[in-house]
């Protein structure tokens, strides 16, 4: 549908034909169908972003007066090493997770790939569900499971003679639980996109390499790696930005513990506002993990430039 | 490149449309929003409660409809806002304030008493309190004075407490028969709580002790039993109308003033370190489970299911352990145990009235019916609290839901004066998430100096930030 964009074609002037009437009807038409969608964003997320940079400018508890404090939330930031070490946590996690939904994604795509197409469907289903789950109610099981104590997991190490671990007790053990939580919980997503990606690379190269004496092993990485290379640079892009707001599993978890192990900025965000009634500085960590996210996303989209191929 | 006038016409008007039809879309989703705004009428009464919506319904159905009768103007809504715990509750009451949407009464406790009373919000009730005192006079006379005294904040009365709970210990009698140990006594010590945690370990494979992290009855009760706190004990100046008026001669009322006031940091003390570090100590020796961090719910499903033999609970768990199927004599009660001192933690809960109320008179008359002995025993039926009116604890009421030795829960404030509320200035909402950060900081890193140094440095960074 065309938009009444700026068209540099040329046309008669003065000429108001019935092509015209018609495109202005198109036009507004248009606007209307997406005037919806840019109202939400608007509201819902451009105001907050230009509400969030501006409460950060003031100190705001709710329950005392405003006060301008201009840069000094930014300023309080560079001395409030537990905030520095929310983002730090945040980037050992998105960094983790990133990785291992890639590369388990990638694997298990690979996997089903080669089943029939029913178990290809069951598999597919199987590994979507967890992602329809709230984030809340997998980590309340998931510390069932993980319970250093009462949990199924040390029970069964335990049954087979191994020690019990701490998992969600000492500093590395929840880090590395809140990965595994979170990966397994949001593993459909890059396997859905890595199954259609593998679909779609053409037979006819892989058999070609494989004429030509390739092994299995050489022909995924020279051949299928780079034809679904979008895709990879789809699911981190998109992985990146959803893991550097992780919230749920750490908080329902771990709490961000034990101490601040798993204490990512979004959770400190969390505790700063609704918690610690500062929402001013709460404001200002958002400003900033706005300002990281928005980086990260755009080195990926520049780096993607030297290994990511477009057929 | 220059445009016809055909296409600027086209491209002009396209764009006015927008603009125009986004103004007034956004005008009317304004009007929209603003249209959920409430829109009070003179006569509502609008009531947090900390529960869930079959609490809040419970609550109207036992007490709403008593009230309504008496006030049958008022329009009576009592919403049901679910915290994880206090802070989390408080956090939510103080989003409904900013959003406008104040209630007239909110649940408070000991947890939020002094937050709540130091910004302003909840409106002191001596006025209220004296002009009405010879209806109130049965009240107070029933009324332990240490639960209206942790009410009080620089002399003033703030809630009518209706119900508390003291930090006591809670056996599985099960695994206390199982084990051939006996009910301690009640004057029983760390040592003796050690041997027995120890026999438990030894004959039973069953945890001998577990605890929760968070301020009531967390190791805090053997900070508390070890004669140490996180802040400095003191008590504001004040408070004479509330003790000559209703207390006089009364020898628990003795030295009681305006409130507790929490003074200078205390959190690395060596007191202090001892009790945290007995908590790492007794999960090195496999006495103690790992503590999880929160409002306790999964610590009473795993005691109620026979997994842990000893842990801090008040009266409140009788009905959560009946809740979750133990019968009467499958568990018991007793005193903490003394360390060097035997001393007790407290907390207790109420309604505070809000500043910002325009129907003050009804709201406080709602309070003063929740403090009848009917409402009270809605308000904590099946023993999901303890009530604060001496006269409700009776044996018939616990007969249902135990545990044996209930006078314990009452009795905690009589035998014991040093029982005091936990320490709860002010800034709680801080205190509370830094002190749940360093409690599992030490147990990750076993050793407790290094995270209450560090407790230490937040909680004087949170008293500098509130005298600014």
């Amino acid at each position: 549908m065309a938009l009444a964009l700026p068209r540099r074609h040329a046309r008669t002037a003065g000429a108001k034909t019935g092509t015209d009437l018609h495109r202005r009807r198109e036009a507004r038409f248009a606007w209307l169908l997406i005037l919806p969608t840019i109202l939400g964003v608007g509201l819902f997320t451009a105001v907050p972003i230009v509400g969030s940079f501006v409460l950060s400018l003031f100190n705001y508890s709710i329950i005392s007066p405003t006060k301008w404090v201009g840069l000094a939330n930014y300023g309080a930031l560079l001395h409030d090493s537990s905030a520095q070490h929310a983002f730090v946590v945040t980037i050992i996690l998105t960094v983790g997770i990133a990785i291992a939904q890639v590369v388990v994604g990638l694997a298990l795509a690979v996997a089903v790939q080669r089943r029939t197409s029913w178990a290809r469907s069951v598999f597919r289903a199987a590994f979507f569900v967890p992602l329809l789950v709230s984030g809340a109610s997998v980590s309340i099981v998931m510390s069932y499971i993980f319970d250093s104590q009462f949990g199924v997991l040390n029970y069964y190490l335990g049954l087979i003679g191994l020690p019990q671990v701490s998992w969600l007790d000492s500093t590395w053990g929840a880090i590395f639980t809140v990965m595994i939580v979170v990966t397994w919980q949001q593993l459909g997503f890059t396997f859905i996109v890595f199954s259609a990606a593998l679909g779609a690379v053409p037979r006819e190269l892989t058999e070609a390499a494989r004429v030509d004496g390739a092994g299995g092993w050489r022909v995924f990485r020279t051949i299928t790696v780079p034809m679904i290379s979008p895709s990879i640079l789809f699911t981190v892009t998109v992985g990146v930005i959803n893991q550097l707001q992780l919230f749920d599993q750490p908080y329902v978890l771990t709490h961000g513990g034990p101490g601040n192990a798993t204490q990512t900025v979004v959770l400190d965000i969390y505790e700063q506002a609704f918690q610690n009634l500062r929402f001013g500085y709460a404001s200002a960590i958002s400003v900033i993990l706005f300002i990281v996210v928005l980086v990260a996303t755009f080195l990926q989209f520049r780096i993607s430039r030297r290994w990511v191929f477009y057929s | 490149m220059q445009t016809t006038r055909s296409e600027d016409h086209e491209r002009l008007i396209s764009r006015r449309c927008f603009l125009v039809g986004a103004s007034a879309a956004a005008g009317l989703a304004s009007l929209g929003l603003a249209g959920c705004a409430t829109d009070r009428s003179p006569n509502s009464l609008v009531i947090a409660v900390n529960g869930t919506q079959a609490a809040a319904a419970a609550i109207k159905q036992a007490v709403g409809i008593p009230f309504l009768a008496k006030h049958p103007k008022v329009q009576l809504s009592i919403m049901a806002i679910n915290g994880t715990d206090w802070d989390d509750y408080f956090a939510k009451v103080l989003t409904l304030i900013a959003g406008g949407l104040a209630p007239d009464l909110t649940t408070v406790a000991t947890e939020g008493l002094q937050l709540f009373a130091s910004k302003g919000i909840a409106q002191p009730l001596n006025d209220y309190v004296m002009r009405d005192k010879a209806s109130l006079r049965g009240y107070f006379a029933d009324v332990h004075p240490v639960l209206v005294e942790s009410m009080m904040y620089q002399g003033d009365l703030y809630v009518l407490p209706t119900d508390f709970n003291c930090g006591n210990m809670f056996f599985d009698t099960v695994l206390l028969d199982k084990a051939g140990a006996s009910y301690p006594a009640d004057n029983w010590t760390r040592d003796d709580f050690y041997n027995l945690a120890d026999k438990w370990a030894t004959t039973q494979g069953a945890v001998a002790w577990d605890w929760v992290v968070r301020l009531w009855g967390s190791w805090t009760s053997w900070m508390y039993a070890n004669n140490a706190n996180l802040l400095t004990e003191g008590r504001w100046p004040g408070g004479s109308w509330m003790w000559d008026t209703f207390y006089a001669g009364d020898p628990a009322a003795q030295g009681r003033k305006g409130g507790w006031h929490w003074g200078a940091p205390t959190a690395n003390e060596p007191a202090v370190v001892d009790a945290l570090q007995y908590m790492i100590d007794l999960k090195n020796a496999r006495l103690s489970a790992p503590p999880d961090v929160g409002g306790g719910g999964t610590l009473q499903g795993l005691f109620a299911s026979n997994h842990i033999a000893m842990t801090i609970g008040g009266g409140f768990w009788a009905g959560g352990l009946h809740a979750a199927g133990m019968t009467p004599h499958q568990y018991d009660v007793q005193y903490f145990p003394a360390w060097s001192v035997q001393k007790h933690l407290l907390g207790d809960a109420g309604y505070a009235m809000l500043r910002t109320s325009p129907v003050k008179e009804i709201a406080w008359e709602f309070m003063k019916s929740l403090t009848e002995p009917d409402a009270l025993g809605a308000l904590i039926a099946g023993n999901t609290s303890t009530p604060t009116r001496r006269s409700m604890m009776t044996a018939s009421r616990y007969a249902p839901t135990g545990p044996a030795h209930w006078p314990v829960f009452y009795g905690t404030l009589d035998k014991f004066p040093n029982t005091t509320p936990i320490p709860a200035p002010p800034y709680y909402q801080e205190l509370a998430t830094a002190f749940a950060a360093r409690t599992t900081q030490a147990m990750a890193a076993g050793s407790a100096k290094p995270a209450l140094d560090g407790l230490q440095g937040d909680l004087e960074s949170f008293v500098s930030a509130a005298a600014t």
